[in-house]
């Protein structure tokens, strides 16, 4: 199956770059929100919901 | 921007009127979208209930149905949901109290228009897209204002920081907008008619590109959002993981976008697009789980809110939905599972246990929780709630299992061979006795369904009508807060800013939509020149537009997969050039009935004419409703000039003569037809009726490559 789906790119290091681009998104989003000085603002942010004056 | 914060206190009014108004249109549309849904499930397992009225023939009710509960029920919903938690979220009414109305009154003509159009015969035919042109044009202009109301009002804000419910709703209303703009680019060929610019294959992956993002951003997205917002709040404690739901909403964006292929799995859309649709919806298992987790664990150390608020029940029920179908998703868009799910009513089972249990479900716990507050009451009675939880809930069971049990049941049945090697079951309709008895089952879980929802008007009747009357709305103290923070973090930077942030969001769909959509366009490059077919001709495309009026597609696919038993039953499978010229394709997506891609010259045009009539006459025990109108009602000649002339703008091959002279073509080949029927015993006349131009249009379907 693998040769069909790639049957029409000849570019495969596309596939490759997409994968590095996903993988790295993803890693910097986990980096970016257990960055230690996040946890302050993040116990502020949970609690928004239930400090709207109701 | 007044970037000063502190002890200011302002006293500030909410809209709670426009909340108000659309949790009404809520449970009005909802009431609509739940009754059309009993009747055609009534209609499956009951065919006579049809009526020989066309109005209300399965295939222009169907569509009413799923445009009922995607706009007007869950579309109602979701404002009167964001419109309530967005004013307290963010410390400011909403922007414009005129655009709030123009929006709540703007789509509440949209869906009547709707219930008007759809059962009049007036479609694309493209599934939750079947509106037509002058009402996509209204829910464009309707979409701006909701936009402009809601990003307005982000700029009024008096809390710089933005909570997660607000980015779900904004990846909403930016994606929304996309994907309604870019499927509904279509060229008018008439009032209320006109064919997209999309064709064949090109056709089918915007189409489920769209399609499957308005699950996405239509009925998750949103109601993630409220979500994140009501389960807190109903539990009184914060969320469980602040943390996981930015990684849920991220993860969400950016790969919910790619997924849509996978409503065309083993079609004759190019092999790559497939495996990427199955892939990325393979990847939603994790943010998903991610995300169900988080709504249920936000309960942690509060169960005991389920006896005292009982409401509760709703969103617990909900959550476990979600995760139940978002686990079953990515499960049918694995090859192997789709070759037995797919064209069944499996997908329907699915389908269902994602709309009614857990945006149904959702809806319901809030309106519960609004309804009291809103009108500053108490509600009226706590135990008709928990009986209409458990009644929706043995409902959406018996739905769900029915329809799961039938669809496994006939998917096998399909593909059943015996030791020759031929088909088990070669007539369909042997298929489809086998799980009439599950539609009965099926449409006893969507009464229940019903039963349920009724005694929750009746509750929230009673509720409003003991509500104190001639309230004055009550002003709420707020001050700024979040502007006065010296050492701007980074985080304050990117969530606090919230176009920056709607640009990110953007581009993160923007991304897998150019990606997998892009290549089509080039549809050249997939056509084999030694494959390429004849377009129809003047009289079929007459008789194609009948097939999509009577929404033929929403039972009969024009898509044979290279599976051994299809081929076996159906013939070769389908290739890209049958349908290059389709506008729009019609590979359908359920078969209630057998596919119809190669039924040209299968049998006489009088059996055709037989079969629409009274499909009984020739298929002992077939649920398809009669026809007999289509013998009766002319066909629309004057119009085929214009309809040719736009294809041929779009591409088709038409030679000039062909356009200039249609209508005289069609007439010619309707006399031929016509003769041909009279000789074998028809009454006289048929030449002028929708019958015989649907006639040559289903004698042509396979027909076109064979020079």
């Amino acid at each position: 199956m693998k040769q069909e789906a790639l049957k029409f790119f000849t570019d495969t290091h596309l596939t490759s770059i997409g994968l590095l681009i996903f993988f790295l998104f993803f890693v910097g989003v986990m980096l970016w929100i257990y960055r230690s000085s996040s946890t302050e603002i993040y116990r502020r942010m949970e609690q928004m919901p239930l400090k709207d004056g109701e | 921007m007044n970037t000063g914060t502190g002890s200011h206190i302002e006293k500030i009014f909410y809209d709670d009127d426009i909340v108000k108004k659309f949790v009404m249109a809520t449970m009005i549309w909802g009431a609509a979208a739940f009754v059309f849904g009993l009747i055609i499930a009534t209609q499956l397992a009951y065919w006579p209930l049809n009526t020989n009225w066309e109005w209300v023939s399965f295939g222009r009710l169907r569509p009413l149905h799923t445009n009922a509960a995607i706009f007007a029920f869950a579309g109602n919903a979701i404002f009167a949901g964001i419109y309530h938690s967005t004013q307290r979220l963010l410390k400011a009414r909403m922007f414009s109290d005129a655009l709030s109305k123009i929006h709540f009154w703007g789509w509440q003509l949209i869906i009547v228009s709707a219930a008007i159009t759809l059962p009049l015969g007036y479609t694309q035919s493209k599934e939750y897209a079947e509106l037509e042109w002058p009402i996509d044009i209204a829910i464009t202009l309707i979409w701006v204002v909701f936009a402009i109301n809601f990003f307005g009002t982000i700029k009024r804000r008096r809390e710089k920081h933005m909570y997660v419910a607000i980015w779900f709703y904004i990846a909403t209303i930016i994606t929304v907008a996309v994907l309604h703009i870019v499927n509904s680019i279509e060229i008018p060929v008439g009032m209320l008619q006109s064919y997209p610019v999309y064709s064949g294959i090109q056709d089918a992956l915007v189409q489920w590109w769209y399609g499957h993002n308005a699950v996405a951003f239509f009925l998750t997205t949103p109601f993630l959002g409220l979500m994140y917002y009501y389960v807190p709040k109903a539990a009184n404690r914060p969320v469980y993981s602040y943390r996981l739901s930015i990684v849920h909403f991220w993860a969400l964006v950016f790969i919910y976008i790619w997924a849509g292929p996978h409503h065309l799995l083993y079609t004759s859309l190019p092999e790559w697009a497939q495996t990427l649709g199955m892939i990325f919806s393979l990847m939603l298992w994790a943010p998903s789980w991610g995300g169900m987790i988080n709504g249920l664990l936000t309960l942690k150390g509060s169960w005991h809110l389920l006896r005292t608020e009982p409401l509760i029940k709703f969103f617990v029920a909900a959550l476990t939905f979600y995760g139940m179908s978002t686990f079953e998703g990515p499960l049918l868009s694995i090859k192997s599972v789709s070759a037995l799910g797919h064209y069944t009513d499996w997908i329907i089972g699915h389908v269902h246990s994602g709309a009614l249990g857990w945006n149904g479900m959702l809806t319901f716990g809030m309106i519960y929780f609004l309804v009291p507050r809103l009108w500053k009451t108490e509600l009226y009675s706590k135990k008709l709630l928990e009986n209409h939880f458990w009644i929706s809930l043995t409902g959406v069971l018996l739905y769900y299992i029915s329809l799961v049990v039938a669809g496994i049941t006939q998917g096998m049945m399909w593909r059943a061979v015996d030791k020759d090697g031929a088909l088990v079951y070669p007539d369909f309709i042997e298929t489809v006795v086998r799980i009439v008895p599950l539609y009965w089952v099926r449409a006893l879980g969507g009464l229940l369904f019903i039963i349920g929802f009724v005694m929750m008007c009746y509750n929230i009747y009673k509720t409003i009508k003991a509500a104190p009357k001639n309230q004055e709305p009550e002003s709420v103290q707020v001050s700024r807060s979040g502007y006065d923070e010296k050492n701007e973090q980074p985080h304050r930077k990117l969530e606090g800013m919230g176009l920056t942030f709607s640009v990110l969001a953007f581009l993160a769909i923007a991304v897998g939509s150019v990606i997998e959509i892009y290549p089509t366009l080039s549809l050249h490059k997939y056509v084999n020149p030694a494959n390429i077919v004849e377009p129809h001709t003047p009289l079929e495309i007459a008789g194609r537009d009948v097939y999509i009026k009577e929404g033929c597609y929403t039972c009969h696919s024009q898509q044979i997969r290279p599976i051994a038993s299809e081929v076996l039953r159906y013939g070769p499978a389908s290739t890209i050039e049958e349908s290059m010229y389709d506008r729009p394709f019609q590979w359908g997506s359920k078969r209630t009935g057998p596919d119809l891609s190669r039924v040209g010259k299968k049998y006489p045009n009088l059996w055709h004419l037989n079969h629409m009539i009274d499909p009984r006459a020739v298929t002992p025990k077939s649920i398809m409703p009669n026809y007999p109108w289509l013998a009766e009602k002319n066909t629309d000649y004057l119009s085929l000039r214009k309809k040719l002339s736009v294809l041929k703008m779009l591409g088709v091959p038409y030679e000039d003569d062909v356009v200039a002279n249609a209508d005289i073509h069609a007439q010619k080949q309707a006399m031929e037809i016509a003769a041909d029927l009279e000789s074998n015993g028809a009454p006289k006349g048929l030449e002028k009726k929708e019958i015989v131009a649907l006639i040559a249009y289903l004698q042509s379907l396979g027909q076109k490559g064979k020079k």
